[in-house]
């Protein structure tokens, strides 16, 4: 049994990316979801399905029934989780899951952070929970040192060479130029990249998401059916995949292969496709060194072939694999994977201007969170009006 | 942003009081299951392998290569700002498991995938229960 083509993205919404001073992350996640709700041609009381993921800044229990009652929604179905960086994608796929169950009709995705300009934000190893965050006595604080060890050792066993994380950013950064919203706009050279300050070897700065971003973004989830009236082309939830590494990098195999194999064959089953048909990919890129080893888990390329995959321009638009266009977490801004999932919507509905892959009817997104523990992926492809 | 500074001191708990116990007298111990026979770190509540609760604590040689790394260049916790540039490694266990600790008495940049070592122990400190533990590190064999 599966959902594949029965349910659609009807609506995304945005708000400016950035250092946005005043602005609660409340004040954000409302924006976002009013966007997303208009661009769909919908109204609030349409929505009867929330989505929410909780902003860093200011934890607490309950998070959506808090932003619900703001919003004034009445809503049928709701619900909240926090799993990292997968968890904008798997929101999307429970929205899927609770239409399809008949719970409840249109469904409200959102997150929205005020991370750059608002609360202070906690260490995150400290809420990991007491005696399973020791590694911080060791100097493991801060995602780039945590990432670090799996760079090095994915570094190790293929020959990466610098340059081919380098790639990357310079790849993200080219589309980021013809980005608008992107907070990093300025073009990118690998003479610039391998200047950058090394921060936890291999990686350097550059091959870091952009720390803190204030931001929201909101995704619109129905039937297929409901979505084809409505104001935008639909855009349909043809696969779904996840896969869970729960060991991390206690399980020496998870440095160089991420869940992200499971996770995509899953989804290309779902939507009747292979990575040949894939158009335009968003892939989560807290570094670039976790792009690399999801494109080969994704099965665009052999395990160690992706590095020099990206120094031949593969990942830019008019490569092979045209990846992040928006400029990602890399260059766009740190949604933690709302962005790509934004952008993956427009890129489907043809709204990408100078950064729009010509004729993209297959999209791929991934999330990816936990330091290698969780994944998530959506199969995203035009639907019929 | 303003960040939230958290303590970078260990808490001792019940899965893991087996563990710094072995550090406070020269033991770098692992959990083991009697009942099947496999080890494991950080301690759990069960085998993470049989699901049984018959599980000990034994000390392991204290050898092992290390099986990643990263040279720390940028402190991100104010703990760390004069320690920089400091070596973060996932430690192979001769016995299997990985141990995350550092690497010291050695020159950051000969650090290497596969480099035998050998743990030692810090001074003991307390937890914030005031519970004693010594951090196990690491040294070129």
């Amino acid at each position: 049994m599966s959902t594949s083509g029965m349910i659609a993205i009807a609506g995304v919404g945005t708000t400016p990316f950035g250092k946005l001073p005043g602005r609660s992350a409340w004040s954000l996640q409302a924006e976002a979801v009013r966007n997303a709700v208009a661009d769909a041609g919908l109204t609030k009381d349409d929505v009867d399905g929330l989505f929410t993921e909780p902003q860093f800044s200011e934890p607490l229990l309950l998070h959506g029934h808090v932003l619900g009652r703001m919003l004034g929604l009445k809503t049928d179905y709701l619900s909240t989780i926090s799993i990292g960086g997968a968890t904008a994608i798997t929101l999307v796929q429970q929205a899927a899951m609770a239409i399809s169950a008949g719970l409840c009709e249109v469904a409200v995705c959102v997150y929205g952070e005020n991370a750059k300009t608002g609360l202070p934000m906690l260490f995150g190893l400290a809420q990991m929970g007491r005696g399973q965050a020791d590694d911080i006595a060791y100097g493991m604080a801060g995602g780039p040192v945590m990432e670090a060890r799996s760079a090095m050792r994915y570094k190790h066993e293929y020959a990466v060479t610098d340059e081919m994380f380098g790639a990357v950013a310079v790849s993200f950064r080219h589309h980021a130029t013809m980005n608008p919203a992107a907070m990093y706009r300025d073009p990118l050279t690998m003479e610039q990249y391998l200047a950058s300050r090394m921060v936890a070897e291999p990686l350097r700065v550059l091959d870091c998401t952009i720390g803190a971003s204030d931001g929201g973004v909101a995704i619109v989830v129905t039937s297929a059916e409901r979505a084809r009236d409505l104001a935008k082309p639909p855009v349909l939830v043809a696969g779904m995949g996840a896969g869970h590494n729960l060991d991390g990098l206690k399980d020496p195999a998870h440095y160089t292969h991420f869940a992200g194999a499971r996770s995509s064959q899953r989804a290309y089953a779902m939507a009747g496709i292979g990575p040949q048909d894939v158009d335009v990919a968003q892939f989560y890129d807290c570094f670039t060194s976790t792009v690399l080893i999801t494109v080969e888990d994704y099965g665009f390329c052999k395990k160690g072939e992706a590095g020099p995959f990206a120094l031949d321009g593969n990942l830019k638009v008019g490569g092979r694999l045209p990846t992040n266009t928006s400029g990602g977490m890399l260059s766009e801004a740190n949604m933690t994977g709302w962005n790509h999932l934004a952008e993956g919507v427009r890129q489907i509905r043809g709204e990408c201007g100078a950064r729009q892959v010509p004729g993209a009817e297959v999209c791929v997104v991934s999330g990816h969170g936990g330091f290698q523990a969780a994944h998530a992926t959506l199969v995203l492809t035009k639907g019929g009006r | 942003m303003t960040e939230l500074v958290v303590g970078t001191t260990p808490v001792v708990i019940e899965e893991t009081r087996g563990f710094w116990e072995g550090t406070l007298v020269g033991e770098l111990r692992v959990q083991r299951c009697t009942a099947c026979g496999a080890r494991q770190l950080p301690g759990g509540p069960c085998c993470s392998s049989c699901w049984s609760r018959d599980l000990v604590w034994e000390a392991v040689s204290g050898c092992g290569t290390v099986f990643s790394f990263t040279v720390v260049r940028h402190a991100f916790h104010p703990s760390f700002a004069d320690r920089v540039p400091y070596v973060l490694a996932d430690i192979r266990l001769d016995e299997g498991p990985i141990l995350t600790s550092n690497v010291t008495d050695v020159a950051v940049e000969e650090v290497r995938i596969g480099m035998p070592v050998r743990v030692w122990f810090d001074e003991p400190i307390e937890d914030a229960f005031h519970t004693p533990l010594a951090l196990p590190k690491f040294r070129p064999e």
